[in-house]
């Protein structure tokens, strides 16, 4: 059956009347059943933990003022060193913009106002100044912090520092965004991000390590920055060149990719959810999904059907086979940045260690891919006729062996940096494999303890204060990481040694002893836990029992 | 029931063939998802009032086809038009109505005001008896005012299909909509394809129930993201090919 066709019209402005309508009432709606209490106790804890971490840096910092030298040293690398950061916001832009980002929309928007004949420009416009606005808001606010505490040891208006600073994290943030609304509109291809962005960041990178002033492509914009101590009006340029970058991406909203947006936008939901529970094993699966990173399909190498290896370390070897190629950079990047790190606490600069567990921690997390897909699936590991610290001590073996080349591509990196010290690669060689495992099982006690229970010991903490249960799940999150810094702390303890004259071979035997029996403590805690676990259990439950029991008596004495 | 109601009328005239144009066409469509390969190269054209069934097995890409000829995802190579308009295009969506496998509603909207955004956003002025209507067909009205999120699976399916024909169409693309459906479920929604293709609107409905596929003009079965058959009913073993699917 066919009929006349009816021609296909357009109306202008069709349906953005309800659109408008619709946005307005769900905002009312949403703050007529906003928690109010809720809300402002999140704005507290926020202000709360970002005052006590600006407090904490501001520690390190010394309140002594830089002599002329220290004044001219500063004005000449902070360019080359916060370009690093610009040439990072335009890298992983471009790689946000070519995976669909950077902004995601409701499900629900992509099936019934993105897919109604109205102008997709009009509609996706919206999500994408609220991004824009509050990605630069971040950065002011980061730059505005670091301004604060830089003005201290530094000459001209502490007022000065803090506004400058704001204007250049403001900047980075519209950068990051307007990069990866341009590369999402034209589709650019991954592989030219990686060439295009890769290759700006490096050239950042060698211009920001060398010991005599480089030029790198973000210089110029970055020496904002240090405007207190002279105005160059050609640092402008720069600045224009993001604004009118801003504003292309922006013109370009009704070029994203529908596909892209309707990915995004479960995944980026489930990811707020993953992060508000501070599960990092669910952000990092939902990562790989929203970037579109899948296993490959066919393994680097294959391995016999049968063999002499224990099926868990078969199954370990087995994930690895099948690692895709950007996971391996990213890894291999990972160690080399926390390499860098570590040479620079050892030349001075103690904060990198964090930096540099940071990434060691999350190399940790890819290595034990294998656990943690065990752990993903409790159901089946319970299921198996062996003890599950067994099972897991047992995936510990892969990720230790797998560890072994990362270390070396780590100690090269730290060897090329430390090339003119005749010390160096006996230190790296001794410490560079026990840093690397131990800072890989903070990894290991986040992977093994699996994610937060919202729900459970829900007793307990309806008995402590906001504050208290609030830092305690904050603490549960954070300790593995802090385990993987910890196990940085080696080089600072080779620094010491060197500036007191004493034997640094000794002090890097000292500190990879340490790591050593942190490995040890934290694999037998892994193999020990349920035990552990069901002990303290029973301790706790025998404790409430006999108090019970004792109230029951006093309240019959009574 | 009401009649659903024609797209809206406007100023701007678009591209007018010579021809009645296909309500979908696809040219050398092909579709991959990095090595894996969802549908392979593949033309068709759905006329205009056609009436069609969609078969194929879990991953044969019938539901991958659906979504790109909705505009929800693109093409790897090859190109897709829904009355000789580029799908996902501003003309392309005022024709088609999509209802999905997964019915997705906002979670801050009940039924009624999920009608009345959609059928505005389609420039319907008159939508609320229309929608009323929709919803009594349904056995939805005394839900109206509920949010469709706290919906069974049964009553989602039908508010997604409820919300799909508050609007303007004569393309209607559906994927799986008997699914999760009960008895009378499935009379109102076969009820309400029939009186859209009364209306001149072309229908593609993947699905296995075979109540619809025996009322169809067409069959269109995929394998493996090919086509292995695309003929009338009284050709093809229906039976065989629904249990294939």
């Amino acid at each position: 059956m066919s009929v006349e066709p009816i021609q296909p019209q357009t109306r202008p402005g069709l349906g953005l009347d309800a659109l408008q309508e619709m946005r307005i009432s769900r905002r009312k709606n949403r703050l007529l059943e906003m928690e109010w209490f809720d809300a402002l106790y999140r704005v507290y804890l926020t202000a709360f933990l970002g005052g006590g971490f600006v407090l904490f840096v501001s520690g390190l910092i010394k309140d002594t003022k830089l002599d002329s030298v220290g004044v001219t040293d500063f004005s000449a690398r902070t360019p080359q060193m916060l370009g690093v950061a610009f040439a990072a916001a335009f890298f992983l832009g471009l790689r946000t913009g070519a995976n669909g980002g950077p902004i995601a929309v409701e499900d629900a928007d992509v099936r019934h106002v993105l897919l109604a004949p109205i102008s997709r420009s009009v509609v996706l416009r919206h999500p994408v100044i609220q991004k824009v606005r509050s990605l630069t808001f971040v950065g002011v606010l980061a730059g505005a912090a670091a301004g604060q505490l830089i003005a201290r040891r530094l000459p001209g208006e502490p007022i000065h520092w803090v506004f400058y600073c704001a204007v250049v994290g403001g900047l980075i943030g519209a950068l990051f965004i307007a990069t990866a609304l341009i590369a999402h509109a034209i589709n650019m291809p991954f592989w030219a991000t990686t060439i295009f962005g890769g290759g700006v960041l490096v050239w950042q990178i060698w211009a920001a390590l060398g010991t005599d002033v480089r030029h790198g492509p973000a210089n110029a914009i970055a020496e904002i920055a240090v405007w207190p101590l002279g105005v160059d009006a050609v640092n402008l340029v720069g600045a224009l060149v993001i604004l009118v970058l801003l504003l292309i991406g922006v013109s370009l909203s009704g070029r994203l990719s529908i596909e892209a947006l309707a990915r995004r936008s479960n995944l980026v939901a489930q990811l707020k959810f993953a992060v508000t529970l501070q599960d990092i094993r669910t952000v990092v699966l939902l990562r790989r999904q929203l970037g579109q990173e899948s296993m490959r399909s066919v393994p680097w190498w294959k391995i016999a059907r049968v063999g002499r290896l224990g099926p868990v370390m078969r199954r370990g070897l087995h994930s690895y086979t099948r690692f895709p190629t950007r996971r391996i950079i990213r890894m291999v990047i990972l160690v080399a940045i926390a390499a860098i790190g570590l040479v620079y606490a050892y030349r001075g600069t103690a904060p990198a260690v964090v930096v540099s567990g940071l990434c060691l921690f999350i190399l940790g997390l890819e290595l034990v891919e294998p656990m943690s897909q065990e752990v993903d699936q409790p159901e089946r590991n319970e299921s198996f006729p062996v003890v599950r610290g067994q099972i897991m001590r047992m995936h510990l073996v892969m990720p230790a062996l797998m560890l072994i080349p990362f270390a070396i591509i780590g100690g090269v990196v730290a060897g090329i940096m430390q090339r003119n010290s005749t010390g160096a690669p006996a230190v790296i060689a001794i410490l560079a494999i026990p840093i690397v495992g131990a800072s890989a099982c903070g990894a290991v006690i986040n992977t093994v303890k699996g994610m937060p229970d919202p729900l459970g010991q829900s007793a307990e903490r309806l008995y402590m204060p906001p504050e208290v249960s609030g830092l305690t799940t904050v603490i549960r999150s954070a300790w593995p990481p802090a385990v993987s810094i910890l196990a940085c702390t080696p080089v600072l303890i080779v620094r010491s040694a060197e500036e007191n004259g004493m034997n640094v071979i000794g002090a890097a035997i000292r500190g990879a002893v340490a790591c050593s029996l942190a490995i040890v403590l934290i694999v037998g805690w892994v193999h020990q836990r349920d035990v552990i676990q069901k002990w303290w259990r029973d301790v706790m439950e025998g404790g409430r029992a006999a108090q019970a029991d004792r109230s029951k008596s006093e309240g019959g004495l009574l | 029931m009401n009649k659903h109601p024609k797209p809206p009328a406007t100023n701007d005239k678009l591209h007018v063939p010579s021809s009645p144009p296909a309500a979908l066409e696809l040219h050398a469509v092909e579709k991959n998802y990095g090595d894996a390969t969802a549908l392979e190269t593949l033309s068709l054209r759905v006329e205009s009032g056609q009436r069609v069934a969609l078969l194929g097995h879990n991953g044969s890409g019938k539901t991958t086809m659906l979504r790109m000829s909705s505009g929800l995802l693109s093409t790897s190579s090859g190109d897709i038009t829904i009355f000789n308009q580029p799908a996902g295009s501003l003309a392309a969506r005022a024709r088609l109505s999509y209802i999905a496998d997964q019915p997705t509603f906002y979670d801050d909207l009940s039924l009624w005001q999920h009608l009345e955004y959609v059928a505005r956003l389609h420039g319907v002025d008159n939508w609320d008896q229309h929608a009323a209507d929709l919803l009594d067909h349904l056995g939805l009205y005394e839900r109206a005012d509920d949010l469709p999120n706290s919906f069974s699976r049964g009553l989602k399916q039908k508010a997604a299909i409820a919300i799909a024909f508050v609007r303007p169409f004569e393309l209607l693309i559906v994927d799986e909509p008997f699914v999760g459906l009960d008895a009378a479920g499935k009379d109102a929604l076969l009820e309400l394809f029939d009186q859209a293709h009364e209306d001149g609107a072309a229908l593609v409905v993947a699905t296995h129930e075979l109540g619809f596929v025996h009322s169809v003009q067409r069959i269109i079965a995929l394998r493996d993201g090919s086509l292995v058959y695309d003929g009338p009913p009284g050709d093809a073993d229906v039976g065989e090919l629904v249990r294939q699917g």
